[in-house]
């Protein structure tokens, strides 16, 4: 075991600080995996917050604890009706599908294209006011209110739990980005024709969208008061889209929310699913030491390390493939490649790359968390 | 009106292709020689992208103009294709745990416009089914897509299958998908993995052409 000088908030604050750390820090994503590592099916764990919260716990502790606790729980922190995200269909277990089975998003439009010109008029919260229950087909939006803020009332209970425990939630709130937010809301093919027929309509819609974004999240941050913002990013990357619709349709916006959240004194996490190689130089220009590029295991990491490095923080990335399929010693080699190269000076976060999947082996997760706890690295 | 086919898939122009369309279909135009000005403008977006001077946003609304072009098309004309002038028959689906489709429906769409026969299961596939309509069909291509892990375990046990029913060696496996990696193309005993839909055209006419050099 590495000598530990730091507690787990030091060590965290040093690696978005770009500052070198005792030792690297270290956090699968975990949520459906801590789930059936406690025995429970996918489908208990949503019906029953109460257990889903004691499976992240529980998990923590049985992988030896770790950095940050990615969620304290399966969902999502929200303010009743103030979406900090599309509110897309989720298929849940046990319901919709079968009592052990993953949730997973149901992608379909759910505005259609004449909704942009309503978007742009009155802004994104007074449109779903509007929209959702039509979109819901018939469930009003204050039934939705009333479960979400219970949710967010549980959500600030196990925050507090688990803060007293010396566990560290991620994030204080969560927000789609720009592009990511109207491509679950059209879906991604009828987004993208959006983007080539109508962007003038795209454009304005996004313009009268971006401040109540950034509001929602701020209010749920108030209440939570943990000051990190999970930016949800997929689609808008260069493995979809040529950088001029970047430049446009995400970019813009996404500067917009960094000078919004560093302002309120946040630290900006950008999950980056999906190749965002091509985006990367741009994010040079944001203030240093203050965000968190999180990568999936399909942008290049080291690559992300030549540019990145010295400027943002990276966290990442080992794949989901390596946690379900490989052996731990597949998984020991690849976490000390990631603290060998792009650990290397500092500004490095051992996360999983995205979620920790639901058919992770534990002992691959373990050894993730261990490597992180016992290498120091060729640096 | 072949090169104004072209030119407006090339430039993403969705009613121009429409129109064009419309137009030879009144004018008497065979419509098998439309749909092939059609797989030819998709074949050069298609080149196009492998070169990276067009995106996968490229891909993705050409592929939308190609299927509502395809439903302009007289509907009997497209299913009475003979699957013998196929460029090959390709079972494909998203294994049993995994819902997830995008990814599936665009390279089924890039696919079929360079004139493969797909024969689409949907999502949430159980094993046996990929096994039945491989049967049923003889296709010697097998693609799986997948976004989730879970998918993994179903893929392994379809190929295991084909291995109990005799079917493995004839039957090229390819799976793609955003939470697929040549790792996992090794555990699951696949034949190739991309995330890229040009590339599983290319792995796919090359098993079919290596086939075809076999028998020959």
């Amino acid at each position: 075991m590495i000598q530990e000088t730091m507690s787990r908030q030091e060590r965290f604050e040093a690696v978005v600080a770009l500052e070198k750390p005792d030792r690297v820090p270290v956090m699968p994503l975990m949520t459906a995996f801590a789930v059936r590592a406690q025995g429970l099916t996918q489908g208990e764990g949503w019906r029953e917050p109460e257990k889903g919260f004691k499976a992240m716990l529980d998990t923590f502790n049985d992988l030896g604890g770790f950095d940050k606790l990615y969620k304290p729980n399966l969902f999502w922190p929200m303010i009743g009706g103030k979406f900090c995200a599309t509110p897309v269909r989720v298929k849940i277990p046990g319901r919709q599908l079968p009592e052990d089975a993953l949730n997973q998003i149901d992608e379909r439009e759910l505005i259609s294209r004449e909704d942009y010109d309503k978007i742009a008029a009155v802004g994104w919260n007074a449109f779903w006011d509007e929209h959702y229950e039509i979109m819901s087909g018939g469930r009003p939006i204050e039934r939705l209110r009333a479960s979400q803020n219970r949710l967010l009332d549980e959500y600030i209970r196990e925050v507090e739990i688990c803060q007293s425990q010396d566990i560290y939630p991620l994030f204080g709130a969560y927000v789609d980005s720009s592009i990511m937010a109207y491509s679950m809301a059209r879906t991604l093919p009828q987004f993208t024709m959006d983007l080539y027929e109508v962007p003038d309509k795209v454009k304005a819609a996004m313009d009268a969208t971006c401040d109540d974004l950034i509001q929602n999240a701020l209010d749920v941050i108030a209440l939570t008061k943990i000051p990190l913002v999970f930016i949800v990013l997929e689609r808008g990357s260069g493995f979809y889209y040529r950088l001029d619709i970047f430049e446009q349709f995400e970019w813009p916006y996404l500067k917009r929310y960094v000078d919004a959240f560093i302002a309120e004194g946040l630290t900006v996490w950008f999950h980056f699913d999906t190749d965002w190689s091509l985006n990367l130089p741009y994010l040079k220009q944001l203030p240093k030491g203050k965000c968190v590029a999180d990568l999936d295991s399909t942008t290049d990491i080291f690559k992300a390390k030549e540019i990145l490095g010295g400027h943002m923080c990276i966290s990442g990335d080992v794949p989901a493939s390596l946690l379900s399929l490989g052996t731990p010693e597949d998984v020991r080699k690849y976490c000390q490649r990631l603290i060998d190269e792009v650990g290397r000076g500092g500004g490095f976060f051992l996360t999983t790359g995205c979620e920790c999947p639901v058919d992770a082996k534990f002992e691959n997760v373990k050894m993730m968390i261990d490597v992180a706890k016992t290498y120091k690295g060729k640096d | 009106m072949k090169e104004k086919i072209k030119a407006a898939f090339l430039s993403m122009k969705r009613f121009e292709a429409m129109e064009v369309v419309k137009e030879a279909i009144k004018s008497g135009e065979d419509p098998f020689s439309i749909l092939n000005a059609c797989r030819e403008a998709m074949d050069e977006v298609g080149k196009r992208f492998e070169t990276g001077e067009f995106f996968l946003s490229e891909l993705i609304y050409s592929a939308e103009v190609f299927k509502q072009v395809s439903d302009i098309l007289e509907p009997r004309l497209l299913e009475n294709l003979d699957e013998a002038d196929s460029q090959g028959v390709v079972v494909f689906g998203t294994p049993l745990g995994d819902i997830h489709d995008l990814g599936k429906n665009l390279v089924i769409t890039v696919m079929r416009s360079q004139g493969f026969t797909i024969h689409d299961l949907g999502v949430d596939v159980p094993p046996e089914k990929f096994i039945d309509e491989i049967q049923r069909t003889n296709a010697p291509i097998l693609a799986m897509s997948a976004l989730i892990t879970p998918a993994f375990v179903s893929m392994k046990e379809v190929i295991s299958l084909l291995k109990e029913k005799g079917l493995r060696e004839r039957t090229f496996v390819i799976i793609g998908g955003g939470v697929t990696t040549e790792f996992a193309r090794k555990e699951v005993g696949a034949d190739a993995q991309t995330m890229d839909p040009t590339e599983a055209i290319r792995l796919c006419k090359a098993f079919i052409n290596r086939s075809k050099s076999a028998i020959l």
